[in-house]
């Protein structure tokens, strides 16, 4: 695995070589010319935006490179929303591979998860709305024997075509509808369940198998990363994802600069642009520094844990040794890293 | 292999369509939003901002509200800048709810937990918690009767004059604290087995005001201590960090700050609420052309709602 991806990454980085020449060949006059138009204004934007035009996949990139492309983008971040920002690239930390539990039982359904996870990685806050955690809920029934023995309604016109257990004349167990957008007055409610989900970060992510031009790829701690800077917007990785996780900038995205978070990665939490596809990171800007995803942090029953899978100590651990565990969809072999769980 | 070269070419073609329209233009066909006509965007982030001019809400509170309206019993309140290296405030509280949606500084307002106990079988909690920097946040200052006076605090009427001392456990009816326990005959924890007594302290309503029932004497910022001693299950859990909450490090060894039971359990209604109800944060928005969320509504109440299922969705 790892040495295909070498091989492929010198094949790319030689390809980088053509298109170097490519350029040269374009003739350098022409793209002066049109450097110039660029960089007309004395705008830190446009300027890094040119030089962002020829920055290779963050993955192929020298030390060197990468120093440059974080360089860049600070400044123009810090210009654009008027405070420092810093851009962060560190790799992945050695002997990590993150892991993440949800108990069931516990979330309340109170969303406080959706918004933490946008104050912390800069989402579009409007037009489009963007948000990388849905909570749904469920509904609980019950089993009756009686409904159990009655067969099917005698009119067509009953509703209950698809469930889970139960009978034609009553849903049982878990109806499949997932409610997206319930609004009580109060939660937890009785006869409700709530299952919220984000990216999985799977080892086996059907996303990065249909990438053509390979911008997202799982990094060595678990997390699937995605380099906005070479997303062509195709969209082919949201219809290949089983978990409805990634979402797409559909216009540019609207984050008010008093609201925007100046501690960013490269490949999380920097501010995106129209046309790319994101999603769930496990807050690689925090993760990456040891601290607990947003997330992890707000939730106010203590549903959601994060850590180290390779820590026999690790919370996350502890939960798989020692509580049912399950994971969404598990027959599709993608094999997540996002673990839920029962007491 | 293959794939390397097509990257090549959707470069290349980006490249070529980047000089010449020195933008990257994508066909907006999906069902949600096409990019809205110029004109329009230019008038509407104006006035949108304008409308949405953030109130910011300085009172928040963590997880457990008062069972009537009242004051939180985790109250925090928001204080900018104390993360100087980002500007950031120690947290960020819900414009819709109150709720804290966001933290800053994990170790606001926070304490050392002190000596952690250890449990007496220690076999199945490998985690060296010695070792591990500890802190949570203390508990006297969000209680109520416990801040009437600053320095006498439950001994202000729990001084053996005022109020006298209780002779023995037995429950009876009181004179006062309805707001907290509304029938103290009838204590909605434990199932009629215990009363106030077993967890707070017959004499001492002062440093020590709880006590476990084999007369050790405890803080109500530990109340791990005493909660422990009944719900030795769960503590394990809560020692392990699966059971109620950590923030700050998630490095084994690393500074994190726990949060005690009473910070998500009124020990007074459990038996009511385990975990008392709260407001959710708001909806999100529905796509476009969706004009309600009636199609996600259960059907199956016995009503024999024929409409169709809606169309939008899913
Ligand atoms: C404003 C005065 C006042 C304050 C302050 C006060 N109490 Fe009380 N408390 C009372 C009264 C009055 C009773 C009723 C005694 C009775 O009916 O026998 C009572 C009864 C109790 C009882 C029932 C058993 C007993 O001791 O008689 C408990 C337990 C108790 N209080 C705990 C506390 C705690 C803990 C605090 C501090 C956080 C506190 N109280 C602060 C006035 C007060
Ligand atoms: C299961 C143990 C337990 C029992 C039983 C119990 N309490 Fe408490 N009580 C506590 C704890 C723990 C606290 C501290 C709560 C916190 O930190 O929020 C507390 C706090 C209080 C307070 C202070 C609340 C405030 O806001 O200042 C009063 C008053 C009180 N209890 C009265 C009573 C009375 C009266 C009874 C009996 C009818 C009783 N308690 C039974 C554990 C108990
Ligand atoms: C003297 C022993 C004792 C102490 C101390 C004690 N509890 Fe309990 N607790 C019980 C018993 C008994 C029950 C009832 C269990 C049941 O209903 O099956 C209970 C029930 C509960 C429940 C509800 C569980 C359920 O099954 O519905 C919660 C939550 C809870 N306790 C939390 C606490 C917290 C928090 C503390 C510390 C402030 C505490 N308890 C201290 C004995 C205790
Ligand atoms: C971060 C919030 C939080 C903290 C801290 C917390 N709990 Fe809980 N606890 C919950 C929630 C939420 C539930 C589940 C409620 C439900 O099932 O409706 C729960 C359930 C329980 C139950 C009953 C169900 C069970 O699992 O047996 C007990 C008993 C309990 N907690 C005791 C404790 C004790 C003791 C502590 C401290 C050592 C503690 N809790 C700390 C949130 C918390």
């Amino acid at each position: 695995m790892s040495e295909e991806i070498k091989e492929t990454g010198k094949e790319d980085a030689s390809g980088n070589e053509t298109r170097r020449n490519f350029l040269k060949d374009m003739g350098t006059a022409a793209l002066a010319g049109a450097a110039a138009l660029m960089t007309d204004s004395d705008d830190a934007e446009a300027k890094s935006t040119w030089a962002e035009w020829f920055q290779k996949n963050w993955r192929l990139m020298t030390d060197e490179e990468k120093k440059d492309a974080i360089a860049r983008l600070e400044t123009r971040y810090s210009e654009e929303y008027g405070k420092k920002v810093t851009v962060d690239g560190s790799p992945a930390m050695k002997s990590v591979l993150f892991g993440y539990a949800l108990n069931i039982q516990k979330c309340i359904g109170c969303r406080r998860c959706v918004y933490a996870c946008v104050k912390e990685n800069n989402q579009s806050r409007h037009d489009t709305e963007i948000q990388w955690i849905r909570v749904i809920r469920m509904e609980k029934q019950n089993f009756l024997p009686d409904d159990m023995n009655k067969g099917y309604p005698p009119s067509a016109k009953e509703p209950f075509g698809i469930q889970v257990g139960g009978n034609a004349h009553k849903p049982a167990g878990v109806t499949l509808e997932g409610q997206h957008y319930y609004q009580p007055e109060l939660v937890p409610e009785k006869d409700a369940f709530y299952f919220p989900i984000q990216c999985m970060q799977c080892e086996k992510p059907p996303c990065v198998k249909v990438c053509p031009v390979r911008t997202t790829y799982r990094d060595p701690d678990g997390i699937v990363v995605i380099d906005y800077n070479w997303c062509i917007g195709c969209r082919m990785c949201m219809a290949a994802c089983p978990y409805w996780a990634r979402r797409f900038n559909w216009g540019d995205p609207n984050l008010p600069k008093e609201e925007m978070n100046p501690n960013t990665h490269y490949l999380g939490n920097r501010p995106r642009m129209r046309g790319v596809v994101e999603k769930c990171t496990f807050c690689i800007q925090r993760s990456r520094k040891g601290r607990y995803t947003a997330c992890v942090e707000v939730c106010p029953v203590g549903a959601r844990k994060f850590g180290n899978l390779f820590d026999p100590n690790s919370e996350v651990r502890q939960i798989l040794e020692r509580k049912k565990v399950f994971r969404l969809k598990a027959e599709l072999n993608t094999y997540p890293k996002f673990f839920y769980f029962i007491d | 292999m293959k794939r390397g070269r097509f990257s090549k070419i959707v470069f290349i073609i980006l490249l070529l369509g980047g000089a010449i329209s020195a933008g990257i233009v994508y066909s907006q066909q999906g069902e949600q939003i096409p990019a809205p006509p110029e004109p329009a965007k230019e008038e509407k982030p104006a006035e949108e901002a304008k409308a949405q001019t953030p109130q910011i809400v300085t009172d928040c509170f963590e997880s457990r509200l008062p069972q009537e309206d009242g004051k939180s019993y985790t109250k925090v309140t928001r204080v900018e800048n104390t993360v100087q290296q980002y500007g950031w405030p120690n947290v960020k509280c819900s414009q819709t709810t109150g709720g804290v949606l966001w933290w800053g500084d994990p170790f606001d307002g926070t304490a050392p937990m002190g000596d952690m106990p250890v449990l007496a079988n220690d076999d199945y909690s490998k985690g060296d918690y010695a070792k591990e920097e500890a802190v949570v946040k203390p508990r006297q200052s969000q209680l109520m009767y416990f801040n009437l006076d600053p320095n006498k605090n439950c001994a202000l009427c729990h001084d053996g004059k005022i109020v006298p001392f209780p002779k023995d456990k037995k429950p009876r009816k009181l004179a006062a604290h309805q707001d907290v326990v509304a029938d103290s005959m009838q204590l909605m924890h434990g199932r009629a087995a215990f009363w106030c007594l077993d967890c707070h302290n017959h004499t001492s309503r002062k440093t020590n005001a709880l006590i476990d029932h084999w007369g050790n004497e405890i803080s109500f910022n530990q109340p791990q201590k005493l909660c422990g001693k009944c719900h030795g299950e769960v503590y394990i859990d809560w020692r392990l960090g699966i059971h109620g909450k950590r923030i700050g490090s998630w490095v084994s060894g690393g500074k994190k700050r726990w949060w005690v039971c009473t910070e998500c359990h009124n020990p007074h209604t459990v038996q009511v609420n385990r975990f008392q109800p709260i407001k959710p944060e708001t909806a999100p928005v529905l796509p476009k052309g969706m004009k309600n969320a009636n199609h996600e509504q259960s059907q199956h109440d016995d009503g024999h709602d024929t409409t169709p299922k809606g169309a939008a969705g899913h």
